[in-house]
């Protein structure tokens, strides 16, 4: 099936210079007869296996599930209910618990997982040697299915005396904590584990950032008589701002969307101390077999990130130009 | 969608004609249904084909044979049917995509916790119809065959396994601390007792729990029957968490874990981490089906002569024990063709084994092949005398210690059977799992705040599924 590659439509000169070569910064208004000249239907049947996967497994999804938040359905009959399911769930006595809990991961999470790939990144960029090695280890938790690692650390955080955690605290001195069974500390507790097992990923992003900044700054910094911390505060967080704005609005994004860990580590507990608002759309479809209300929270949370995203965007364009 | 729809009317059609039939309910099923309907609604000799799940897969080559052994002579019963095996088996999270993808089985089985919500929903055949002339059916006993039938009366699935909670206890432990691993407790204070002594003197801990995953609140519903509580009222209309029975039960969760700090330091268990804590031996005494025999040994490796089982104690006015177990539910967008097929089908492998002495010893033998106990302790799905019956037959083959569960055994039939809530039961259960986790992780709870929240979040889920 290989031809040809057919001549350009309109001829050119060698070098592609000519009275005729497109000017920047002009739109040509193409007919669909010259878009098809131009082989946009090779373009297009290139495309199109992608595009149809989309389309079948995103977008349609994507226009069903809005579909889905107005009706009320059990798959096999299905009818229209208007707004009532967003009624629904904005009554729900547990969404405001869900809420604030996500905003505590959420909090926490910018506490404690934020500046761990940023320091470390910032310490493997230091090391004179095995930088490879520092950074592959750093990387090894991502490596772990996410269910493993979270059972791994339940077994942990066991409550009772003889739980690892409380061994090593028991041979400090330190009385045995509950852990997971106490709603207080069960959220940094999570925490800390989401940081363990995903820090690496963020951190090769940063030691990628890192690699390209010109070591001219440093050497100026130096010659400017800088200490190291001073370095990294005027040379290189200046530096690494647009992937640090980018990174945390990731992490903020995706925290809100929390699901596997708290579900596998505590199921929301104890006593809804750790239910997200991810939780509570999995209980309203597949507890309740709710799908209407599911998808009506669903839509909720993606309406409130994408207006928290625009705002941030706006808020942080003036310090992300570098 | 069209098709869904099409399909949805017709089986309207066929639960309209079926409408006109008997209301059984549990009863007695023998009453033919319409004078000209003998048999069934389907005629008898059409080609018909049904796929049927929980086909044993290829690891389990013997279980596997042992059911193309049954699923043969099924077909030279009924040379129209052919049944088509598929490894497709119930998982709460993934029925829903079998059903909205229009490929659920045409029959499932599915466990007695989530027949209601499907009832509800319509997402189950009615078989009423097509069950009227079954002599299988007709002798499963009452109190279970209750289990899948719906508000209305109407038969929407065939039970083919029941058990009811009890007190499962762990025989050596009991040994070990001093304790008669044949004289179990038999009421709550006793529980606590041998929790107390069995935590101090084994290194085991004395009692445990589920609290989370749903299992929270379906174990304290089952504890406020003990207590004489129930957290609806029968009809599914109101919400009567807050009941003394209930409040009874809260109580003693908070006396064994608190006063008697009997049930160690873990309290978000799940069902596998109950189940795996029971099997090696960190976990003395636990409630949990009284049907878990081979789970505990076939698959988690406990000791046979460890298993011990005790009939579920009661509390003052205590009304019984939960029940569940397991039914086999039809697609509701099966033909009524299919709709027959698959009710023959549920009697001939599931029931007929019960009531046919050579189907009952080949069932055994086929057990014992693929490694599944039998004579495993357990809630008889047909009635009493039958079931003695049954045990007679293939008493040659029973490889279960059943001298040990005497005590239950004896008083299966006397203590009642109080099914899950009718309404909603996962929604209710997810509601009061936060109420145990609560008074287990809190020295300080307030029961009766916590039950007073709780009464107004379950009435919520109540108004919301009417």
């Amino acid at each position: 099936m290989l031809r040809p590659v057919p001549p350009p439509s309109v001829p050119m000169p060698p070098g592609g210079v000519g009275p005729d070569r497109r000017r920047p910064g002009r739109r040509r208004v193409r007919s669909p007869l010259a878009w098809v000249r131009r082989g946009g239907l090779t373009t297009l049947a290139f495309g199109l296996p992608i595009i149809v996967m989309f389309a079948v497994f995103s977008w349609w999804p994507i226009v069903r599930s809005v579909a889905m938040s107005v009706q009320k359905t059990n798959f096999i009959v299905t009818e229209w209910v208007g707004w009532s399911n967003f009624e629904r769930v904005l009554a729900d006595p547990m969404l405001g618990k869900a809420v604030w809990n996500t905003v505590q991961f959420t909090a926490w999470s910018v506490v404690i997982g934020f500046p761990v790939p940023v320091l470390v990144a910032v310490v493997i960029a230091e090391l004179r040697r095995a930088r490879g090695f520092a950074s592959a280890l750093a990387y090894l938790p991502v490596i772990v299915p996410p269910v493993v690692a979270v059972l791994l650390w339940r077994a942990l955080y066991d409550p009772s005396p003889q739980g690892a955690l409380n061994s090593v605290m028991g041979w400090l001195g330190i009385p045995p904590a509950a852990w997971l069974n106490n709603a207080d500390i069960a959220i940094p507790a999570i925490v800390v584990e989401m940081t363990w097992a995903s820090f690496g990923s963020a951190t090769i992003i940063y030691l990628a950032t890192l690699m390209t900044i010109r070591t001219e700054l440093y050497e100026a910094a130096e010659l400017d008589g800088a200490s190291i911390l001073g370095r990294v505060w005027h040379v290189t967080l200046p530096q690494m701002r647009g992937i640090l704005l980018i990174m945390f609005l990731l992490q903020i994004l995706s925290v809100f969307q929390l699901f596997t860990e708290p579900w596998v580590m505590t199921g929301g507990g104890p006593a809804n101390g750790t239910l997200t608002v991810m939780i509570l759309i999995y209980r309203y479809a597949f507890v309740a077999g709710d799908y209407g209300r599911a998808t009506a929270l669903s839509l909720l949370l993606a309406v409130a990130l994408g207006i928290l995203s625009a705002v941030y965007l706006a808020a942080t364009r003036r310090w992300s130009r570098t | 969608m069209k098709q869904i729809r099409s399909r949805a009317l017709l089986g309207a059609v066929v639960a309209a004609l079926a409408a006109t039939s008997l209301a059984a309910c549990g009863g007695d099923e023998k009453t033919p249904a319409d004078g000209d309907k003998s048999g069934s609604p389907a005629a008898g000799d059409q080609k018909v084909t049904i796929s049927v799940s929980d086909y044993p897969s290829t690891e389990n080559a013997d279980a596997r044979a042992a059911f193309e052994r049954q699923a043969e002579a099924f077909q030279e019963l009924y040379p129209n049917i052919t049944i088509e095996p598929t490894e497709t088996a119930y998982q709460a999270d993934t029925i829903q995509a079998l059903i909205a993808g229009g490929t659920m089985p045409t029959t499932l089985l599915i466990p007695f916790t989530d027949i209601g919500r499907m009832m509800e929903l319509d997402q189950v055949a009615d078989l009423t119809d097509y069950a009227a002339n079954s002599e299988a059916l007709s002798n499963l006993n009452p109190s279970v065959a209750k289990i899948a039938t719906d508000s209305s009366g109407r038969i929407r699935g065939v039970p083919y396994s029941a058990y009811t909670m009890a007190l499962l206890y762990n025989r050596s432990l009991f040994t070990e601390a001093g304790l008669d691993p044949d004289a179990p407790p038999t009421t709550w204070e006793e529980v606590r007792a041998a929790a107390k002594t069995l935590t101090e003197k084994t290194d085991a801990q004395g009692f445990e729990l589920m609290t989370m995953e749903n299992t929270g609140g379906w174990m304290l519903t089952n504890m406020s029957y003990a207590f004489g509580g129930k957290p609806i009222n029968d009809e599914g209309t109101e919400s009567t968490v807050n009941n003394p029975g209930t409040k009874a039960a809260l109580e003693f969760y908070r006396a064994i874990r608190w006063d008697d700090n009997a049930m160690g330091d873990n309290f978000l268990v799940n069902w596998g981490d109950q189940a795996n804590d029971f099997a090696s031996g960190k976990t003395a005494m636990t409630v949990f089906g009284a049907d878990a025999y081979n789970r505990f040994i076939t698959n988690l490796g406990m000791s046979k002569d460890d298993y011990g089982v005790a009939p579920l104690p009661q509390g003052t006015g205590g009304l019984g024990a939960l029940g569940g177990g397991g039914v086999l539910v039809v697609n509701p967008a099966s033909t009524p063709e299919q709709i027959d097929a698959a009710v023959k089908w549920a009697e001939f492998y599931w029931l007929a084994p019960y009531i046919d002495q050579e189907r009952a010893v080949q069932r055994a033998k086929d057990d014992l092949a693929a490694g599944t106990p039998v004579g495993a302790p357990g809630l008889p799905i047909v009635n009493a005398a039958q079931y003695e019956k049954y045990l007679g037959w293939i008493a040659e083959y029973i490889d279960v210690p059943r001298e040990n569960y005497t005590l239950y055994t004896s008083t299966v039939e006397t203590l009642p059977i109080v099914p899950e809530p009718s309404v909603a039961g996962q929604e209710i259960y997810a509601a009061l799992d936060p109420v145990v986790q609560e008074v287990l992780t809190n020295r300080d709870a307030d029961i009766d705040k916590l039950l007073a929240d709780a009464q107004v979040a379950v009435q919520a889920i109540l108004d919301a599924a009417q």
